[in-house]
């Protein structure tokens, strides 16, 4: 499916900011089962300075920075992307006590560069109540996606979607007690839960297709990617409970939402600060090729 | 055979007797009455100084910590005091040989660290070929990922490392632990070494004790090579989170000994990759930043999430070459004691030898076996998180009740990669003075290297930390510790050198040019002090009207003080036309206050409190003076008030009396040790924009707002402007506005007069840089020029003249635009040279 992606990011500030710096994650990512075409980000007031490059995990980054007074910025990217289906059959059954000690192992370069996903992050560390939440789908030589596919089914119930119910500074054990939260604190729970397994997650940060019946259309979006040793990084969305495909657009990935923060910034000035997000992810008519 | 350390025939004091701890290696004596034989020297003199000499010394080496101001912030202290430093005056000494030997494996321990650093930033070979587990680069959050990748000039990671080592019973020296990070010490060893080369100067010439001034000029050749672009002249600035910190006193000691700008992160900005210090001349490029701040807090934009403390843009100005940070971002990663087991491996592997000097044996229990055998021997062990995290340090499980030690084990074993365990080393003791005579303590010594351009060089000395206690193996400076120099002593004489510090450095290219924020503290620094002595003034000119029978010139009614109070908003309005006891009263209450309360904000206490915040980060730029008054001031305010009123006012009196004598000595060093340069000037910007606000206000209330013309409210105002001899001088006793508003207003020779705060203000605004270099004339300057004007043209009688309401038009309107000129001038000045954001994170998204 093609598509093209809008994120329109705006901040009014009640006094004026003298200067901005930015680092945005906005890019989609090129991967197998994803094509970039193009992609643009276009910034209010203009830019001194916007330059791009690779971040550790590979995402691409822009950092730029305004240096003219400014009480409204905005930013906006855009980009056509190809999202292909993915298979989800053929998978292999592997238990995840397997899954676990290969990764403890790390003999494959595969493997080794997993193995870092099993650590604590800034935002997600393993915990005992998380570790406690998973063990129930997570019984003795059960396969790996089996029970990662049941956990992510189970947050689904029991967390209730709640926009606005939390802060991103909220301690993720705070937001596990709560049981209520957005698709950032979906994610890192089962993020955590997992790890605190042994297992490799990643946080993947992107959109859904606009006018989903999904929670987090229209907004930027976050999902979990497992790490499942001879099938590779395997998608689950805990927010919806589905399986990634077609519908969902990846931006990057990172360990937790502090890797890959869609926009983020330092302002000098500015007082109290009033955003709005906008994102639109359309379907695009196939030009004939 | 006596238990006497010496036995010079002068000495048999009972204080000289030294009693090693049994089990332990002693520094001093090779067994109980024998010194070692390069102890020798020092413990003879000692013993012909006798004790009580060596006391005598010891407090004037007190004395000298206590001028130097050489301070250890301690953490938690919710005043944020500092604390002096504290040194005993007996040295450890160490001889050549073995320093020879802690030399060589300092050097090769700093290559060591720094070749890993460079491979886990780099490659990560060490990691795919299994000569480090994975876990200890993945878990640490010391690994920086925004650095990966990022090489330093040279490839130096680590320009200054420093260790710390302990000695076990068998004359070993083990490196207990590695600071890669920022590792603080050397300025405090080198003024120990300064303290202690006065204390027993005799001794030490004889002792040819290594001198350490090379090491400092090393250091710095060191960092200017590092320096990207191989600028001739780079700029290096020192990095410090602040005066809070528990070793600013090092921090600004160092930036002086190199000649450095002292720099905080607000003081840098980032600008196409480039980093520059804002000065009040504009942006000066900076290439070198030499820092003492943790990596993580150095730029909020890429590094800590939860902190603004740093410079935003510092890892991207890095990445792309521009600036170069000493030790590099990053380099506190191999601080982790997990890293101990695997360096003598790393050792052959990278290095190609053998590790010179062992680390405390290390078990990281992310490993099985070592795990088992930590979970087996947990009495034996001090037990320690592997990563740095919030939490508890070092644990002690032979400490510990069975139940507590069950826990730790249940921790251990569920996340075993979080954990370290090291043998508890018993430390040598060494000999310290005390009140009761010699006694035994524990030691660790720390020592210091640094990047030379070529190579590492080792100080040659160290800073010796002892324990508060003899029983007590932790030595901690934050727990109360102590310290000592360190003499190494040469097989060689040492060459004469005048000063045991660093010879002076010729000065790299300074930045004569101030800093911002340090002109801005200067300008509030004015202000406060003249809000604080406009505060003292008004009191102490009010109170004696209270008591009734005060030669107070003539009289001051108590209505006339109801009505000034009120016109400044001290007092509700309403009160003038209260009964005479009621206003008495709460006039009263109102000055008591001012002196007693240091919670009021109109309260002189209050203005002294935020007068001592913005002193606190200029401590480098006062003299110990400067700061001796400014304590006196505050205790002063700090008195609890006497329960009698009577006695209250009595006892206000009193400390107005001595509090204008302590200002005045203040504003007087303040002035006088104050380099006239633009920062002198900002101060004085700061108290002459006050005070010429101050005065306005008085005017307005005093006189044009006067109901009448009122003799009592222009002595008054004669008192607070203390200009009343000066007025009697010049116009006998007869009391006319006219000839106050002349004095207190126009005349430019009175130093309390408006007139003169505006000539000399307008003087300052010239005479400050010009960013613009004369491309336009600054606001600042075209106000304070008219504004003086508009004072010189204005005629005294045509502003004394009332109208038939009583009202004075001509003066009122004088006043007010004195006022809003004076804010103008203000807001001009600090957005042209002090503009100071606030810097705030953009919500995410």
């Amino acid at each position: 499916m093609l598509y093209q992606a809008t994120h329109i990011t705006r901040y009014r500030y009640d006094e004026p900011v003298s200067h901005c710096l930015n680092e945005a994650r906005l890019t989609p990512r090129n991967f197998p089962g994803q094509v970039l075409h193009q992609s643009r980000l276009h910034v209010e007031p203009e830019p001194a300075m916007m330059e791009r490059r690779k971040d550790y995990f590979g995402n691409d980054v822009t950092t730029f920075a305004v240096f003219r007074t400014h009480d409204l910025f905005s930013a906006t990217a855009t980009s056509v992307v190809e999202v292909q289906a993915r298979p989800f059959a053929d998978t292999p059954r592997i238990p995840w006590e397997d899954a676990r000690d290969q990764l403890s192992h790390h003999a494959t370069d595969d493997l080794l560069e997993a193995y870092e996903f099993v650590f604590d992050s800034p935002f997600v560390a393993s915990a005992r109540p998380l570790l406690e939440y998973a063990l129930p789908s997570f019984t003795t030589g059960r396969p790996l996606l089996d029970a990662a596919e049941e956990l992510s089914h189970r947050i689904h119930s029991d967390f209730r979607y709640e926009p606005e119910s939390t802060s991103i500074d909220m301690p993720l054990l705070e937001v596990f007690e709560h049981r209520q939260g957005v698709c950032q604190d979906f994610a890192h729970i089962m993020i955590g839960a997992l790890r605190s397994l042994g297992l490799a997650v990643r946080y993947v940060s992107g959109y859904l297709r606009s006018g989903a019946t999904y929670q987090g259309a229209d907004a930027s979006h976050a999902w979990v990617s497992v790490f499942v040793p001879g099938a590779g990084w395997t998608d689950f969305d805990p927010t919806n409970d589905v399986r990634p495909s077609e519908g969902h657009l990846t931006l990057g990935w990172g360990r937790d939402y502090s890797d890959v923060t869609p926009m983020k910034g330092i302002a000098l000035g500015g007082g109290k600060q009033i955003v709005e997000v906008e994102v639109r992810v359309e379907p695009l008519a196939r030009t004939s090729e | 055979m006596k238990n006497t350390a010496l036995r010079e025939p002068k000495t048999r004091e009972h204080e000289w007797r030294y009693q090693p701890t049994e089990g332990h290696w002693d520094e001093a004596l090779w067994r109980k009455g024998f010194p070692r034989r390069h102890w020798r020297e020092l413990m003879v003199s000692l013993g012909r100084m006798g004790f009580q000499q060596l006391s005598r010394r010891w407090r004037a080496g007190q004395q000298l910590i206590q001028t130097n101001g050489i301070t250890y912030n301690v953490y938690g202290d919710p005043q944020g005091k500092e604390r002096p430093w504290l040194m005993d005056p007996i040295p450890l000494v160490l001889d050549a040989a073995e320093w020879a030997g802690i030399e060589s494996a300092l050097m090769q321990r700093a290559t060591l660290l720094n070749a890993v650093l460079g491979d886990l930033y780099g490659a990560q070979t060490l990691i795919r070929n299994r000569e480090l587990p994975a876990a200890l680069l993945f878990g640490n959050s010391n690994f920086l990922r925004a650095c990966s990748g990022i090489v330093p000039p040279q490839s130096v990671y680590l320009h200054n490392y420093a260790a710390d080592l302990a000695r076990s019973p068998d004359g070993t020296w083990w490196i207990i632990s590695d600071r890669t990070q920022a590792p603080s010490g050397v300025g405090y060893a080198l003024e120990n070494r300064l303290v202690s080369a006065r204390t027993l100067p005799s001794v030490f010439s004889q002792c040819n004790v290594r001198h350490l001034a090379g090491f400092f000029n090393e250091q710095r050749d060191g960092l200017l090579q590092l320096a990207p672009n191989h600028r001739s002249d780079p700029r290096i600035v020192l990095l410090t989170p602040g005066p809070h910190n528990e070793t600013y006193f090092e921090h600004s000691f160092l930036a002086r000994q190199w000649g450095f700008p002292l720099v905080e992160g607000a003081d840098l900005t980032v600008r196409d990759n480039r980093v520059f210090l804002k000065t009040l001349a504009g942006l000066e490029p900076v290439d070198l930043i030499l820092r003492r701040m943790d990596d993580g807090f150095c730029d909020p934009l890429e590094l800590r999430g939860d902190s603004l403390l740093g410079i935003p843009g510092l890892v991207q100005a890095v990445r792309s070459g521009h600036v170069a940070v000493a030790n590099a971002l990053g380099s506190g990663l191999v601080e982790s004691a997990a890293l101990m087991p695997f360096l003598p491996a790393l050792s052959r592997h990278l290095l190609g030898e053998k590790l010179g000097m062992p680390s405390v044996a290390t078990w990281w229990c992310g490993d099985p076996q070592p795990r088992q055998y930590v979970l087996e021997h947990l009495e034996q062990v001090v037990i320690k998180p592997t990563f740095p995290r919030a939490g508890p340090g070092a644990e002690f499980p032979a400490r510990m009740s069975a139940s507590e030690r069950e826990n730790l084990a249940r921790r251990i074993e569920a996340q075993p990669e979080q954990y370290v365990a090291q043998e508890q080393v018993a430390l040598s003791t060494t000999p310290v003075r005390t009140d009761a005579g010699l006694a035994a303590r524990h030691v660790v010594l720390r020592v210091f290297a640094a990047w030379n351009g070529h190579g590492y060089s080792v100080m040659p000395g160290g800073l010796t930390r002892v324990s508060t206690e003899d029983r007590s193996l932790v030595v901690s400076m934050q727990l109360g510790g102590g310290s000592k120099d360190t003499w190494v002593l040469s097989a060689h004489e040492q060459a004469f050198a005048l000063r045991a510090g660093p010879v002076p450095l010729s000065q790299p290219r300074g930045f004569g040019e101030l800093p911002s924020r340090v002109a801005d503290n200067l300008f509030w620094l004015g202000r406060y002090a003249e809000r604080v002595e406009a505060g003292v003034r008004m009191a102490r000119a009010l109170l004696p009207g209270l008591s009734g029978e005060e030669d107070f010139g003539r009289t001051a009614s108590i209505d006339t003080i109801v009505h000034l109070l009120a016109g400044l908003g001290f007092l509700p309005a309403e009160l003038l036309h209260s009964s005479i006891g009621h206003q008495r009263w709460q006039v009263e209450r109102l000055l008591g206050n001012m002196v007693f309360d240091p919670s009021r904000t109109s309260g002189i206490g209050w203005n002294l409190k935020h007068l001592r915040r913005v002193t606190w980060p200029l401590k480098e730029r006062l003299s110990q003076d400067t700061w001796r008054v400014l304590q006196q001031l505050e205790l002063n305010f700090s008195t609890a008030p006497p329960a009698s009123p009577e006695h209250r006012l009595v006892m206000a009196m009193n400390l107005l009396d001595q509090s204008i004598v302590t200002l005045s000595a203040f504003a007087g060093l303040l002035m006088e040790n104050t380099t006239r340069g633009y920062g002198w000037r900002f101060l004085d910007i700061g108290r002459r924009l006050e005070r010429a606000l101050q005065m306005t206000e008085w005017l307005r209330v005093g006189i044009a707002q006067a109901p009448f013309e009122n003799e009592p409210h222009l002595e008054l105002l004669l008192q607070v402007a203390d200009s009343s001899i000066t007025y009697r001088t010049r116009y006998l006793t007869n009391m006319r506005t006219e000839h106050v508003l002349d004095l207190l207003l126009a005349d430019e020779a009175n130093p309390r007069s408006v007139a003169f705060q505006l000539a000399t203000l307008l003087e300052h605004v010239q005479n400050l840089p010009d960013p613009s270099n004369g491309e336009s004339t600054p606001h600042d300057y075209e106000v304070a020029g008219r504004l003086l004007s508009s004072v010189r043209l204005a005629q005294a009688e045509d502003l004394a003249t009332r109208d038939a309401d009583g009202n004075m038009g001509a003066l009122e309107e004088l006043l007010g635009q004195i006022k809003t000129d004076l804010y103008d001038v203000s807001n001009a000045l600090t957005a042209r040279y002090l503009s100071h954001l606030t810097m705030s994170r953009m919500k995410s998204f």
